[in-house]
């Protein structure tokens, strides 16, 4: 019994991360934000070889995030489409299947559309940015919803840079 | 009224608008001159001191394509060599930053040591070490002989490392920036800094076009925070002050952030001396940006690579006797304007962006128009204007006729 507890645990996770992916892709911030406690925090992490320092890229708890979302209109931005290509390596449930981490791995791709000179970029894709999602979940009614993400990038020549969460 | 070609390429009249000729930006002849007169002649900041903290620590970068090391020494003192062997012309170290406390592969603690056939340098540049060297050389060639290229470096304004390629730079790092930066000078350098921000961007525009818009302000329309909340009466009161050498002082104001939605006032964690909320911008010819708002110091750093073509390192800096907690608000203050997701930077070099497709090379001319005057005020492009000024000299190229040849468009 314990066993498929465990196992629907791991496999709420997994729907968790892949439909907030999906979510992300198709920039539905209100839809991915479902997907997590009220009490989330997110952040966007890298260690930097260059200073050798852990560096902070953004930060905020879910209120702050929603309101940089909804701010999200009002600027002028890159609109080229970042889609992800991720994939759940570990999760770990605790004993009372009510928590677990996790650890994905993941690419970024831009889809080209305004971001340089459109009539020659658009519908080119570039490798945008490459790391992990380390999240940590709450359990509940074999639904799993985000407590924390941390996601620790590896690539720290970001470009342009984008307003968008990643 | 849309205009045809002719009306299009007439040039504007010099008395009646101040204009560049867009070949400044986009013309490889012109790029690769700046590097040699300009870049290969000037003071250039490559990292803060606090990226070397411990002696034998180095940080590596280039300068106008040539690579550079700068390592500190058991004295504590910080200095830099081009990171290039003298035996086979190998680049020395390759990592970005780093310690020789420890030994490497191929060589000694405490040295440099390029890995391809063991040469060892000690951190004031002196060869200590020629793999088999008597066998090899016999009395032909010493190890005093073949020291490093060293070149003169500065750490000067708020603990910035500066070299500089030229060893017949007629300035000292203070006597070059001269009073620009006095009006941060208390607040950055009152206590000891530290680094606690770094990414960098490479983007296909001209470096000249990055200094452009950090110099004007006109450009604030583009960013949501300033055109929405900051468009008030001391925001138009800002000055724009030139100075020796093509620098340009960008005046501050009080910046209202209970306004911005989303945002917190800087005040608890003002840089020593400065008023509360305040933000100063300091353009350093030919491509550094010093810019202090209240509670963060941002450093951008340029190396032009090519005409259409930068990459610019972002820094952001606090207090070294920050406490954790300080820190954190310091550096969520910096992202939220000037952090890779932050608000401001990604309009901005979006931007530039723009312009380098327009101007990329075997484009047609253009005019750069810079001919706003606002009594120096922020919307004033004096501070374009003077930078152009300084480079026209330092290239002996005038800006609406930088190039004695017709434009291929003509041709």
């Amino acid at each position: 019994m314990a066993k498929t507890n465990h196992s629907a645990a791991v496999e709420a996770v997994k729907d968790t991360i892949y439909r907030s992916c999906l979510l992300m892709d198709d920039e539905h911030w209100t839809g991915w934000l479902k997907l997590c406690d009220q009490d989330f925090y997110y952040k966007i992490t890298a260690f930097s070889p260059e200073i050798r320092k852990d560096v902070l890229y953004l930060d905020g708890d879910r209120a702050q995030i929603e309101q940089m979302c909804e701010l999200l209109p009002k600027h002028n931005t890159d609109h080229s489409p970042l889609k992800r290509h991720a994939v759940v390596y570990t999760v770990d449930v605790d004993d009372e299947n009510s928590s677990a981490r996790s650890v994905t791995s993941f690419v970024i791709y831009q889809n080209m559309l305004d971001g340089v000179n459109s009539h020659i970029d658009a519908g080119t894709n570039h490798l945008f940015a490459v790391g992990r999602y380390l999240d940590k979940f709450i359990i509940s009614d074999d639904t799993a919803r985000f407590i924390t993400r941390e996601v620790r990038l590896e690539t720290r020549r970001l470009d342009k840079g984008t307003h968008w969460p990643l | 009224m849309a205009r045809n070609e002719k009306q299009w390429n007439t040039h504007p009249d010099q008395n009646k608008i101040e204009w560049a000729d867009s070949r400044i930006y986009s013309d490889e002849e012109i790029f690769e001159e700046e590097l040699e007169k300009i870049w290969k002649k000037v003071w250039v900041p490559i990292c803060h001191e606090s990226e070397l903290p411990a002696p034998y620590d180095f940080r590596t970068a280039s300068i106008a394509r040539e690579p550079v090391i700068v390592c500190r020494d058991s004295d504590n003192k910080i200095r830099a060599f081009l990171n290039v062997c003298p035996h086979r012309a190998n680049l020395i170290e390759r990592r970005p930053s780093g310690s020789f406390k420890d030994g490497t592969p191929s060589g000694n603690p405490k040295n440099m040591t390029c890995m391809f056939h063991a040469w060892q340098f000690d951190m004031k540049g002196r060869c200590v070490h020629i793999s088999r060297g008597e066998e090899g050389y016999q009395d032909r060639l010493k190890p005093k002989d073949v020291g490093l290229r060293r070149l003169r470096c500065e750490v000067a304004f708020g603990g910035m490392v500066w070299v500089t390629l030229n060893d017949h730079v007629e300035h000292s790092v203070k006597e070059w920036v001269g009073s620009a930066l006095d009006c941060i000078l208390e607040p950055i350098e009152a206590e000891p800094l530290e680094i606690f921000h770094y990414h960098k961007s490479i983007v296909p525009s001209n470096y000249k076009l990055w200094h452009d818009t950090n110099s004007e302000f006109y450009h604030d329309f583009v960013h949501y925070h300033n055109r929405v909340t900051g468009f008030n009466d001391a925001y138009f009161a800002r000055k724009n002050m030139t100075f020796d050498n093509g620098h340009v002082v960008v005046g501050s104001f009080e910046v209202q952030y209970d306004q911005y939605e989303g945002f917190e006032s800087r005040e608890a964690l003002s840089f020593p001396t400065l008023p509360p909320n305040n933000w100063y911008m300091i353009d350093i010819f030919p491509g550094i940006n010093y810019n202090l708002r209240g509670s963060a110091l941002r450093v951008d750093l340029m190396t032009p690579l090519s005409a259409n073509e930068v990459m610019i390192e972002f820094r952001g800096l606090g207090l070294k006797a920050d406490t954790e907690e300080e820190r954190l608000t310091r550096i969520r203050h910096h992202n939220t304007i000037w952090g890779p997701m932050g608000r401001n930077l990604h309009e901005d070099l979006l931007s530039i962006t723009g312009q380098g497709v327009t101007m990329r090379p075997g484009t047609e001319p253009r005019h750069i128009l810079h001919g706003r005057h606002e009594n120096e005020t922020i919307h004033d492009e004096v501070g374009m204007r003077h930078y152009y000024e300084t480079w026209s000299q330092w290239m002996g190229r005038p800006l609406h006729n930088p190039i004695n040849r017709p434009s291929v468009a003509a041709q």
